[in-house]
């Protein structure tokens, strides 16, 4: 549209090429490319493999498979309510509470994770609260790094809400709970699911923090491909990289199909 | 909440026939609405009686969206009370007040079928099965959707989504029914023809109150058994709408219900035991239907477009004399607008003259003073 | 405008019971939040013992650990801030206004990176630019080079370029937001009244983007300062950031406090770039 010329447009499709070639899909190819490698001297692997995947698997793949998929789902639950509590309770504030709020609620994300992870374990390694060491803190830094962004997505789906809804909603008799439960939930459904699978998404990647925090015998997935690549073992590393990436896009787009589907577009 | 407090009609109470009887009236009293220092809606007191529809018109930012969702219950008043029927609703919760809503813009649950969105309200309150399928039937009906239950809302025109939402607000049988700018999202030949959708609507649930919020006078005209003009936050003027029509108390009225012309005159002699007054302007001498103007008094005589006559006439004694400087045909009607003495007169004709006079001609103006009021000059109202 | 103030304006009511359902999440998220982030503070200023410990503050602050990682940590953020509004800006501007089949599915395509762990592009890096890496093999099978010739990538670039590639999304989806709603008629008739595609990017495309850009860098700037999974994975020595050093202070060598003193910068100086993004964002209406 803004270029006219055939050869013009060429020009700037090639110009696009390399840049999304160089940036984006050399490092995905690359690294599906390495987890199937088997020896790799020259510009282009010698042969191709499952080596590594069979490693991995018999590893501790399935472990930390285990352990990044339960962090996120129970991290990513726990947001999912808060974040939906917080986010519906803080219409029912005054103007300046709700900002100030809104914003404090929004804060987690704008802190550093290896802080947060910091924090958890200077403020939980002592009775009473002693979390150091177990499972919890690790879902506990989890849950902290993604609120925000749960929070963030359901406000702004509710922000996005006609107030007729709601209004008419009550005008017809319907007592808060009853709303709430069938015309503002089902209304934000496609929101809460996109908070929750960013939220997953972010789990699954999450490091700074869980380096910080994480006891022996819960390695979630980035973890391990850390450990391995800094042992050298930088081909498991790609593959167990790979493996968290189809997990991730997996998760993603089966909950974006139930999304469509539920709201029939 | 105590069961005490619930003063709202349950669906299963209130039975068809005692609600097509007679509904309830609302009354204002004193309501004012005001955020912070900003005062939306200054002490207003009107009744709304049972089985009326009311128009609420008035341009954008005149207070009478204010005054709706301070009955509806989404505006608390800072002074004042709401009553609807006997119930005092002012300190009552939306969903205690037992009324039905439609908005601009439908607002139809977009998740749920068309049966379902009907079904809404009574669903909310615990009506049983039974009685639910019967209303829902009942009230798609009385809409003409009946064979649109098992469809989405997005499956709908605009027409039809509003009819549903009709179909919603009525099936809860509300004591009164709040319209809310109602038509228009619609575009104007679907406008008129749910207008008169309206009526047929009212005529067929006669006990049926309903509050109609417009800034289209047209629907006001077509639609209302009463009208109150709102302005600035007040009510300028209000009463039943033929007689608000033909004598407009004062220059916004007049003004905003059909554009009617209003000739600057002073009061020559006060109205007699007819009620018509006499008034000159310029060396013209008028009659028109009077009030309690004294002789010498500044006023303004109102005469509507369409009672403006080209030619004479035994009735139209009146007569004045303006410049004519616009001329739009428009089909049916033709539309004239001259200068008289300094003042714009808008005359709409059926019936010309065979030769048309040229813009700059000087031409006469007949009309009969039934057909004309005098009222206060008054311009701050 | 009253009436669109009163559609605006929450249902008001004197005695509202639903203003403690603020509570729960609010109380969660101080614990687990706001009260580990307030310990942090004070661990940095007092000591074990419960006394300010001003000295251990300035020596920390005066090594050159710290200043270092302080160095990094800015240089990094902000040249890679510069290049992701650079990239970000041409293929936004490539997507949107010069489209071409499949041009859509790129975009989400691009999109889907924010989803994926950083760490991964450092990963793949090492096997594109490492010294055994496909770039460096090709140059030195092609030209029989004794050594390979392509040395960046366990250097501040390396760690600059990971960080563009992870972050431009986060420009091009409020550029492509903005973008769609520029006029399409205002550039066609701008090209039929003859003015070239460099100009009418220049005066009807740019200005519409500023907002997203400005809005777009700050939060860049944001994530590049506290991003670790890239540095951390490209392990070199001499590329130490303030989260980085964090991690180390704390992890391998147990000095708590100095830890600490370091998060208290680093937190302060990512909330001043969050106020100067929610600034930028809730001012230009991104």
């Amino acid at each position: 549209m803004l270029v006219w010329s055939r050869s013009g447009r060429l020009v700037i499709w090639v110009i696009f090429a390399l840049i999304f070639g160089v940036l984006f899909l050399a490092p995905l190819a690359v690294i599906l490319l390495s987890s199937l490698a088997d020896q790799w001297n020259g510009v282009l692997p010698n042969g191709l493999t499952t080596e590594h995947y069979a490693d991995v698997a018999k590893g501790a793949a399935w472990n930390a498979v285990k352990a990044s998929l339960v962090t996120g789902f129970a991290a990513s639950a726990l947001a999912l309510v808060s974040g939906t509590w917080a986010a519906l309770s803080l219409r029912l504030q005054g103007p300046a509470l709700k900002r100030l709020l809104g914003l404090l609620f929004f804060i987690p994300s704008a802190v550093p994770s290896v802080s947060v992870g910091l924090g958890l374990l200077v403020a939980f390694s002592h009775p009473p609260l002693l979390l150091n060491g177990t499972i919890a803190i690790v879902m506990i830094a989890h849950f902290v790094l993604i609120s925000a962004f749960t929070f963030g997505n359901v406000s702004a789906g509710l922000a996005r809400l006609s107030p007729d809804f709601e209004q008419v909603a009550s005008s017809l008799g319907a007592r808060p709970a009853y709303r709430l439960r069938h015309v503002t939930l089902p209304l934000l459904a496609p929101y809460l699911v996109a908070a929750f699978g960013l939220s997953f998404a972010l789990s699954m990647g999450e490091l700074g923090a869980t380096v910080m925090v994480y006891p022996p015998g819960w390695v979630t997935l980035p973890v391990s491909i850390f450990s391995l690549t800094d042992r050298g073992d930088i081909f498991a590393g790609a593959a167990l990289t790979m493996i968290l990436v189809a997990a991730t896009l997996v998760l993603l787009l089966g909950l974006e199909r139930i999304t469509k589907r539920a709201t029939g577009s | 909440m105590s069961a005490v407090a619930f003063t709202g009609p349950s669906v299963m109470d209130i039975d068809a026939a005692k609600i097509r009887g007679a509904g309830s009236n609302v009354h204002f009293d004193k309501v004012s609405v005001a955020y912070g220092a900003h005062v939306v809606l200054h002490p207003l007191t009107l009744d709304i009686a049972p089985g009326e529809i009311l128009a609420m018109i008035g341009p954008s930012g005149s207070g009478k969206t204010t005054a709706l969702r301070a009955v509806a219950g989404f505006v608390r008043p800072a002074s004042g009370r709401i009553r609807i029927g006997a119930t005092d609703v002012t300190d009552l919760p939306p969903y205690e007040r037992g009324l039905g809503m439609v908005v601009q813009n439908y607002a139809l649950f977009p998740h749920m079928r068309v049966e379902d969105n009907v079904a809404f309200g009574l669903r909310a309150q615990g009506a049983n099965k039974a009685l639910i399928s019967e209303r829902v039937k009942d009230a798609l009906a009385t809409v003409g959707m009946a064979t649109f239950a098992r469809r989405y809302p997005r499956e709908l025109s605009g027409g039809q989504q509003q009819r549903v939402a009709i179909a919603r607000a009525l099936a809860v049988r509300p004591r009164v029914l709040l319209l809310d700018e109602p038509l228009s999202a619609l575009d104007a030949q679907i406008r008129r023809n749910m207008v008169e959708e309206i009526a047929r609507l009212h005529r067929s649930l006669p006990g049926l109150t309903i509050l109609y919020v417009t800034h289209d006078q047209t629907e006001a005209l077509t639609l209302a058994d009463k009208i109150a003009i709102m302005r600035d936050g007040r009510v300028c003027s209000h009463g039943p709408t033929t007689e608000l029509y033909r004598r407009p108390p004062n220059r916004f009225t007049a003004e905003f219900l059909g554009r009617a012309n209003l000739l600057p005159v002073t009061v020559a002699e006060a109205a007699g035991p007819k009620g018509f007054a006499t008034a000159r302007h310029g060396d013209a001498v008028l009659t028109g239907a009077g009030r309690d103007e004294k002789a010498g008094d500044k006023s303004l005589l109102c005469i509507r477009p369409q009672h403006l006559s080209l030619t004479a006439d035994s009735e139209h004694t009146n007569r004045i004399v303006g410049t004519l400087s616009e001329v739009h045909w428009q089909g049916e009607l033709t539309h004239l607008v001259l200068d008289v003495d300094g003042t714009p007169v808008r005359v709409s004709a059926t019936k010309l003259p065979v030769a048309l006079p040229e813009p700059g001609a000087k031409v006469p103006l007949f009309f009969a003073p039934a057909d004309t009021s005098l009222l206060p000059e008054d311009a701050s109202v | 405008m009253s009436e669109a103030l009163a559609i605006a304006a929450p249902t008001a009511r004197k005695r509202e019971p639903g203003r403690l359902w603020i509570v729960p999440p609010a109380a969660l998220l101080a614990l687990l939040f706001f009260y580990p982030l307030a310990l942090i503070i004070r661990q940095a200023f007092l000591d074990d013992s419960g006394v300010a410990n001003v000295a251990e503050i300035i020596r920390v602050l005066h090594s050159r650990f710290f200043v270092n990682a302080l160095i990094n940590t800015v240089t990094i953020s902000v040249t890679a801030t510069a290049g992701c509004l650079i990239v970000g800006l041409v293929l936004a501007l490539i997507l949107a206004f010069v489209p071409f089949p499949g041009s859509g599915f790129i975009a989400r395509l691009i999109d889907t990176f924010i989803a994926l762990p950083t760490f991964l592009v450092t990963l793949a890096f090492t096997f594109l630019y490492g010294s055994a890496g496909m770039l460096n093999s090709g140059l030195m099978e092609a030209f029989s080079l004794p050594l390979p010739p392509v040395d960046f990538l366990y250097s501040t670039w390396g760690v600059v370029l990971a960080e563009v590639t992870v972050y431009t999304p986060f420009i091009l989806r409020p550029l492509l937001a903005a973008f769609s709603l520029v006029d399409r008629g205002q550039i066609e008739a701008a090209s039929v009244l003859g003015a070239r595609p460099f100009r009418i990017v220049r005066q009807i495309i740019l200005p519409a983007a500023i907002p997203a850009l400005i809005a777009g860098g700050s939060l860049c700037l944001l994530l590049t300062v506290n991003e670790f999974g890239i540095v951390l994975f490209i392990g070199a020595k001499g590329v130490i950031t303030l989260p980085l050093l964090i991690y180390g202070k704390a992890i391998q060598e147990s000095a708590y406090q100095v830890a600490c003193i370091i998060a208290v910068v680093n937190i302060a100086l990512s909330l001043g770039l969050f106020g100067l993004y929610r600034f930028a964002a809730g001012r230009l209406g991104v």
